[in-house]
């Protein structure tokens, strides 16, 4: 069993945010908290929760609006409902404007093992144009208290693609974030959504939009200057030093079944994909009610399995069994292309390849 | 009726000159319409027609009219279409008249087409009154337009009138004018039968309405009939004329206009020139001037969505059936799918029966570039047409390509004359003369390539004049040129729809227009794409669409799955609209868009 929080408050909405995520008022954090922790009885009442948690993982927004000590008594609850096994993995998301020392140690002895602080960006001008409320010397001081606080594994979480004109440099922050020897780093390329802050900035001209070709540079180029640091691509947009893969995340690319709590959260559990309502209003008052929040539940069928396999699966560096693919005309194609590689069997994306994901994956299934 | 009282007149008028509006002073001064039905623009039935204000098929309605106590006359008027793409209609219309009213707009002035209908109707021996329009506007020049008016005919400017069709002003006077000097219609009633086929309309249940003028002998319900150039017999089911509505009567004689009704369904059995005989006692020759209906300009039409290609060629019959001149035949093409080719007798035609596509059939469409006919010598001697530049047959056997031209006179003030040679000139066109009519407008005669005006010479021509230059042309047939076939590859794959036929001096600059359009249109692909233009293996323009880099879903955990798969969905649903060029998906739009290029650009 694996278990994921969200936690849909932020202090600010970054300019190019289109997640659900509320600004944070107390009175409503409490409100959901309490929901949540409705949720999580009701839950772990439900056949099958027995065993013990392989992995927590509690995001957002941004879970570390609540303090260290909030974290850890949610973490101990989640505890005494569903218990956690020896290995188990609990992860949370933090920014690096929240926590102090003292937040990461409480955490840390409450349980929690691994950290990813949202770092994005080193470079001062770029993240204050991105929107985040922290600066990077706040970046390096959240990744070495969290160091000091005994938390294991350190993930860091850096944007890539930024529009032309900001001065992003992929390459010069993680040379910057290596040298606060993170664990694990997740680069993720800047997603222009239209109805973002951002979004409507490059639509009234004010802002390039990203370069795409330049981005994709940046990231073959990231990939060959991690490999060379020892780290492992095993994820599109993850890479970690070996035995630090992300085994929450993991398992959602694995298609392992898991349960999702919180506003908005989804579950994959005995077949079905469900998902919870993303009004956070909506949720607190189905869970005032005792009623679950479920407005979507679905049976997959066994073709939509086996494409949610191959999707899901095509994101890792361990890619997919070649039978999955079947007698797939496009697949060699695409190996001629240098976008897939086989061997012993399975199937994965190269590195150009994950960069164009979208794309074989739809050549992949039409054919 | 006597036929000493009847008279048989047309108008000749540019578009928005105010033929229409005139005409329906007519009916009312006449009482044929009683004023409260009176719609404007009676005579314009189509909707499309009265949108654009101008008239596709020809109307003739019958009116009384008594200018004094104890004489009526019976005043047949003969609507003209007031397009250049519909010459021969208004030929065949002014062959059924033995009078012409010219009418100007005093604010614009005499136009190349009035000229060229003037002439013709002079030609044809017409009594041809001139009649300035819209007196009753500020900006009329009157007098000016009356010296024009005189100068084209040599007649007197004295003997211009002037009227305003919108209040009713001078209309009486032009009544009594048309009494006074359209002679009555001749012709012997007891000759056997010619009459001649004016214009055709379709009625659902009643068939093919044949509009006829009786020349000679008489027509009545129960009679045979041969239709003598199409060969056609048939029994007359009815006789009639219009007043405006059909109004059946028991025989038309000659000098009558009216229409009759044999049951024939097919359009394309009773045509427009052609001469309606007796069965048993047949003249010995028809009518002069028919000419079988030659579309001149052709464009492949193609349903967007594939599913609608059965209602596209339902809707095409059903326009066929109104429209003798339209002509389809399937074409299957590897980038738009399945469609037709259709013939025009030109560039307004073609809007028109694509606007009633559109609107009475709501079919959304895609139509290619027009293009010419052109008539292909082999080097064995066979001449072939080649309406699809597709289709043309490979160089090496081809001795020559001849395409058609026309002579066109273009009407403009002189100061316009520079920039309009110009014109001329860009688009091949060959310079032969020039005329001053009255002083205040050039008559410049030229020969251009029909092809250089099917795509948006008349536009141009307007934009370098600014508005004052018209334009009337005729064809002269085919020339000789130094064309090649220019074929656009995508991926090393013809593109059949995006071919044309250029001249050989243009191909490059032409190939690197369309070639560097297509670049900005087609999407980026998982490879680089080259996109080629070559005349025969020989490539002019080359460009390179290179290949996509990034497509990426940069997070996907456990709530994004759902997302995922929507976005797979919708990547799924829009690749199956895809139109695949060999390996190349290309999205129907930017077909769309290229054809566009093509006709937009084609020869600027």
């Amino acid at each position: 069993m694996r278990l994921y929080i969200h936690w849909p408050f932020c202090l600010r909405r970054c300019a190019y945010c289109d997640f659900t995520a509320r600004t944070a008022h107390p009175r409503l954090m409490r409100a959901y908290a309490s929901a949540l922790r409705k949720e999580l009885e009701i839950r772990a009442g439900e056949p099958g929760r027995k065993g013990g948690l392989r992995s927590l993982y509690l995001g957002g927004g941004t879970p570390s609006t609540l303090s260290g000590r909030e974290v850890g008594e949610l973490v101990s609850l989640v505890g005494r409902l569903y218990g956690y096994r020896r290995e188990a993995e609990i992860s949370v998301e933090v920014n690096p404007a929240t926590w102090r020392e003292e937040d990461f140690r409480e955490a840390f002895l409450a349980g929690v093992k691994r950290v990813s602080i949202g770092a994005q960006s080193f470079d001062d001008r770029c993240l204050r144009r991105l929107g985040r409320l922290h600066d990077s010397v706040e970046v390096r001081r959240a990744a070495r208290e969290a160091r000091r606080a005994g938390i294991p594994s350190l993930s860091l979480d850096l944007l890539y693609g930024l529009p032309p004109g900001w001065g992003g440099d992929l390459r010069r922050d993680l040379e910057r974030a290596l040298e606060l020897q993170p664990q694990h780093l997740s680069l993720y390329a800047l997603t222009v959504y239209p109805g973002t802050p951002l979004g409507k900035a490059i639509g009234r001209g004010e802002v390039l939009p990203p370069d795409e070709d330049a981005a994709a540079e940046e990231y073959l180029e990231a990939v060959e200057f991690l490999e060379g640091q020892g780290y492992l691509h095993y994820e599109i947009s993850n890479f970690c030093l070996p035995g630090h893969e992300c085994q929450h995340n993991l398992a959602y690319w694995r298609r392992e079944e898991y349960l999702g709590v919180g506003a908005a959260a989804h579950s994959l559990w005995r077949g079905r994909r469900l998902r919870n309502r993303e009004s956070v209003l909506g949720y607190i008052r189905d869970l005032g009610k005792g009623r679950l929040p479920v407005v979507e539940e679905r049976r997959l069928e066994g073709a939509e399995v086996r494409e949610e396999r191959v999707m899901l699966g095509l994101r890792t560096s361990r890619g997919v069994p070649h039978r999955l693919l079947g007698a797939c005309p496009k697949a060699e194609e695409m190996e001629c292309l240098g976008l897939l590689r086989r061997e012993r069997g399975r199937v994965a994306l190269t590195a150009r390849g994950m960069l164009l994901s979208n794309a074989v994956i739809v050549e992949l299934l039409c054919a | 009726m006597d036929r000493e009282k009847i008279r048989n007149f047309c108008i000749i008028a540019h578009i928005d000159h105010g033929k229409s509006t005139l005409a329906d002073r007519f009916l009312e001064i006449t009482e044929t319409v009683p004023r409260q039905k009176m719609a404007d623009q009676y005579l314009d039935r189509m909707e499309l027609e009265r949108e654009r204000g101008i008239t596709i098929k020809a109307q003739a309605v019958r009116m009384e009219w008594s200018p004094g106590p104890g004489e009526t006359y019976r005043l047949n008027l003969i609507d003209t279409p007031g397009h250049v793409d519909f010459s021969y209609e208004v030929s065949r219309s002014l062959a059924a008249c033995e009078g012409a009213v010219l009418l100007v707009d005093a604010a614009q002035g005499v136009e190349a087409q009035t000229v060229g209908n003037a002439y013709l109707a002079v030609e044809a021996g017409l009594a041809v009154i001139p009649v300035v329009n819209k007196i009753d506007l500020p900006a009329a020049d009157v007098e000016g337009t009356a010296m024009e008016l005189a100068d084209l005919l040599g007649v007197d400017p004295a003997e211009v009138t002037g009227v305003s069709a919108k209040t009713g002003e001078g209309v009486e006077a032009l009544l009594r004018r048309i009494v006074e000097e359209v002679p009555p219609p001749g012709g012997d009633p007891q000759l056997p039968l010619r009459a001649l086929v004016f214009d055709s309309s379709y009625d659902t249940y009643r068939g093919v309405v044949a509009f006829i003028r009786v020349v000679e002998g008489k027509v009545g319900r129960g009679d045979r009939v041969l239709f003598m150039a199409s060969g056609t017999r048939a029994e007359v089911d009815e006789v009639g004329y219009f007043s405006p509505d059909m109004t059946s009567c028991r025989e038309l004689e000659a000098g009558d206009v009216g229409y009759i009704i044999t049951g024939i369904k097919d359009v394309s059995r009773i045509k427009v020139g052609d001469t309606v005989t007796g069965h048993d006692r047949p003249a010995a020759e028809p009518l002069p001037g028919y000419r079988e209906p030659k579309p001149m300009v052709f464009a492949g039409i193609y349903p967007v969505d594939s599913d609608d290609f059965q209602e596209l060629e339902d809707a095409l019959q059903k326009l066929k059936l109104n429209d003798a001149s339209l002509t389809f035949a399937r074409e299957n093409s590897k980038a738009l799918g399945f469609g037709f080719r259709c013939g025009f007798l030109g560039l307004l035609h073609m809007e028109i029966v694509q606007e009633r596509l559109e609107r009475e059939y709501g079919l959304n469409l895609v139509i290619t570039a027009p293009n010419v006919v052109y008539e292909v010598e082999k080097r064995n001697g066979e001449v072939v047409y080649i309406n699809n530049p597709s289709d043309l047959p490979d160089m090496a056997v081809v001795r020559e390509i001849r395409e058609p031209y026309v002579q066109a006179t273009i009407l403009l003030p002189p100061d316009y004359v520079g920039p309009v040679l110009e014109l001329v000139k860009e688009r091949r066109g060959i310079y032969q003369d020039m005329a001053y009519l009255s002083g205040r407008r050039v008559e410049l005669r030229c020969r251009l390539p029909l092809a250089e005006m099917v795509v948006d010479f008349y536009d141009q021509l307007k934009s370098r004049s600014r508005g004052y230059a018209s334009l009337d042309y005729e064809h002269l047939g085919f020339l000789p040129g130094d064309l090649v076939k220019l074929d656009i590859l995508i991926h090393g794959e013809p593109v059949d729809a995006l071919s044309s036929i250029v001249e050989r001096g243009r191909a490059h600059e032409h190939g690197k227009r369309v070639v560097s359009r297509l670049r900005e249109l087609i999407p980026r692909q998982l490879f680089d794409v080259p996109v080629q233009a070559a005349v025969g293996s020989r490539v002019v323009a080359r460009e390179t669409i290179k290949a996509r880099r990034k497509d990426v879903l940069a997070k996907c955990y456990g709530g994004d799955v759902t997302r995922k798969k929507k976005l797979l969905e919708k990547q799924k649903e829009g690749k199956k609209r895809m139109k695949m060029v060999g390996k190349v998906e290309i999205p129907q739009e930017a077909f769309i868009s290229a054809l566009r290029v093509g006709r937009e650009e084609k020869a600027r």
